[in-house]
């Protein structure tokens, strides 16, 4: 059994390391929550939800149009960043940041993450 | 002559992935998921996105076939794709009666979203244990029979039942005030 106490901590240490990162969400690939550090305002089943729906769209834009594996999903808006990157077969994983963040401190940050999760997930 | 969209919905297990598979006439474009909730007691994968596949009738009119999620926890795919059908199937498991209400809820849901005519498809009908579709209507709350879509068996495995579903379905749109075809 997973301890999510110690996913909950990761998440949660990750989101209070830089200000400019406001939530992360780590969801099982059918889009349940396993874990999140969100505001209040966001539902964590539906987030679970949307996250599984596009990441797996984004694989399949991937495979089909030849765009080999996808190592993450970006999505840009007015406000921030969402990016959606798999943690191995058992979880994807939500990272939110706001439109200061440093794109490439993000990406790192949150590939050290993934790091830190997959094995705790394998 | 406009494509038609035509949505597949229905519940968990309900055969929506499976119908689309059986008629479309290209590979399906699908989101298959390994099911980690209580999907996994009916079947491995569930969608997560949705099915989409395409079907060429004899008149030429081609149908685009989109296959929503079944879960609740999806309900924003519904949004995205069923106020933006011309029609659409729902379908019931007549042999698992546990999910009669969420079926209900479900059509409830789907019928505040979009008015666009509708056919029910009943699916699992060999299986031991299954409801009649009169009795399926009643617990779907189409009581009225004069004023309830059509009800049809279906075989989701079987592209020909597949095919006459989706035929009623169209004819259900020629009949409305429907100016596309």
């Amino acid at each position: 059994m997973i301890q999510s106490s110690v996913l909950q901590d990761l998440l949660q240490r990750f989101v209070s390391s830089t200000p400019d990162i406001q939530g992360a969400a780590l969801v099982s690939p059918d889009g349940l929550p396993i874990s999140s550090i969100l505001s209040a305002e966001m539902d964590e089943e539906r987030t679970a939800a949307m996250s599984a729906a596009i990441l797996s769209l984004g694989e399949r834009i991937g495979q089909e149009l030849a765009r080999g594996l996808v190592e993450r999903i970006f999505v840009e808006g007015e406000k921030g960043y969402s990016i959606l990157i798999s943690c191995g077969t058992e979880a994807v994983l939500l990272v939110l940041a706001g439109k200061a963040v440093k794109q490439g401190l993000l990406f790192l940050e949150t590939k050290r993450l993934v790091a830190e999760i997959k094995p705790l997930l394998d | 002559m406009e494509i038609l969209k035509i949505g597949i919905t229905g519940t968990v297990g309900a055969g929506k992935t499976t119908f689309v598979r059986a008629i479309s006439e290209i590979e399906v474009v699908d989101t298959e998921r390994v099911a980690r909730d209580e999907t996994a007691l009916i079947k491995t994968t569930t969608t997560v996105a949705f099915d989409f596949g395409r079907l060429t009738l004899n008149s030429g009119q081609i149908l685009h076939l989109y296959g929503t999620p079944g879960q609740f926890r999806f309900d924003f795919m519904w949004d995205i794709l069923i106020p933006n059908v011309h029609g659409y199937v729902f379908l019931v498991d007549t042999s698992r009666p546990q999910n009669f209400r969420a079926s209900r809820r479900l059509l409830n849901y789907m019928k505040q979203k979009t008015q666009t005519p509708l056919i029910i498809g009943l699916t699992h009908t060999d299986c031991q244990g299954a409801w009649q579709p009169e009795d399926i209507a009643l617990t779907l709350g189409l009581v009225d029979s004069n004023t309830r879509p059509p009800i049809i068996k279906v075989n989701a495995t079987n592209s020909h039942s597949v095919a006459q579903c989706l035929i009623l379905l169209v004819e259900q749109l020629l009949k409305t005030d429907f100016n596309v075809i």
